[in-house]
């Protein structure tokens, strides 16, 4: 008959062998037999009973729910398996209310973007495209300024252009630059 | 010195630097294609009401 060493059946399903000493000292899964010098050894069934193991906590079943599962008849069963299937309904609740908080922050933070998407590079481009090259565009400060100095300033800095550089733009198109 | 600009202020000025109804009409347009949110976001500043917003987008 086949038997296994601990690091061999931890290896098998992926679990470190502290795990299997631990489910051994908790009485979940004992190893059939040991060798003289004292190791345990697995055998074919334990690895049947390991297997039902993994399964169940792969289910996300606490140790203690697996143990019950495992010992009892299928009456306590249905009722942890009920039980557990009504806490993933909350948690599903908990993970979508997340998610739903998370799209509307992103929604405000993307829309609060487009308050400011209009920036100088793309200003200058639209004027560009509009045909006016760089001496209509100084007419065009020039006229703004001449005609609202005030509004000139305040639109310059809404297309994110700091303080210092709109007063420059603002003297440029006078011609006091 | 007013403080504020209007629609008017603005075609006026475009008007000055040599700019005709054609080339403004031209100029929604080159807008609206290429950045619709900003360009309504600009009409918004100028402080147009929505009817004359979705107007102007549409039409030019």
């Amino acid at each position: 008959m086949k038997t296994y060493s601990i690091s061999q059946l931890a290896r098998a399903f992926g679990l470190s062998r502290s795990t299997l000493l631990y489910y051994d000292r908790i009485g979940l899964l004992r190893a059939a037999k040991r060798t003289a010098a004292g190791y345990r050894r697995y055998s074919e069934n334990d690895r049947k009973y390991l297997e039902r193991i993994c399964m169940l906590r792969g289910a996300g079943l606490s140790l203690a729910d697996v143990e019950r599962m495992l010992s009892g008849d299928s009456g306590p069963s249905v009722a942890i398996l009920e039980k557990r299937l009504g806490e993933l309904g909350d948690e599903i609740l908990f993970l979508r209310n997340q998610q739903h908080s998370i799209a509307a922050m992103l929604k405000n933070m993307t829309s609060h973007k487009c308050v400011t998407v209009i920036d100088k590079k793309m200003w200058i481009k639209m004027l560009e495209a509009a045909g006016m090259n760089e001496e209509s565009r100084k007419a065009w400060h020039a006229e703004f300024e001449r005609r609202a100095s005030e509004a000139h300033h305040e639109f310059l800095l809404s297309l994110g252009i700091q303080e210092s550089e709109a007063r420059d733009i603002q003297e440029w198109s006078l011609g006091k630059l | 010195m007013q403080k504020n600009v209007g629609k008017e202020d603005w075609v006026a000025m475009f008007k000055e630097v040599g700019l005709d109804d054609d080339a403004m009409k031209q100029w929604h347009q080159i807008f609206e294609k290429r950045h619709p949110e900003a360009h309504a976001e600009f009409l918004k500043w100028l402080g147009l009401s929505p009817d004359k917003i979705a107007n102007i987008r549409t039409c030019c």
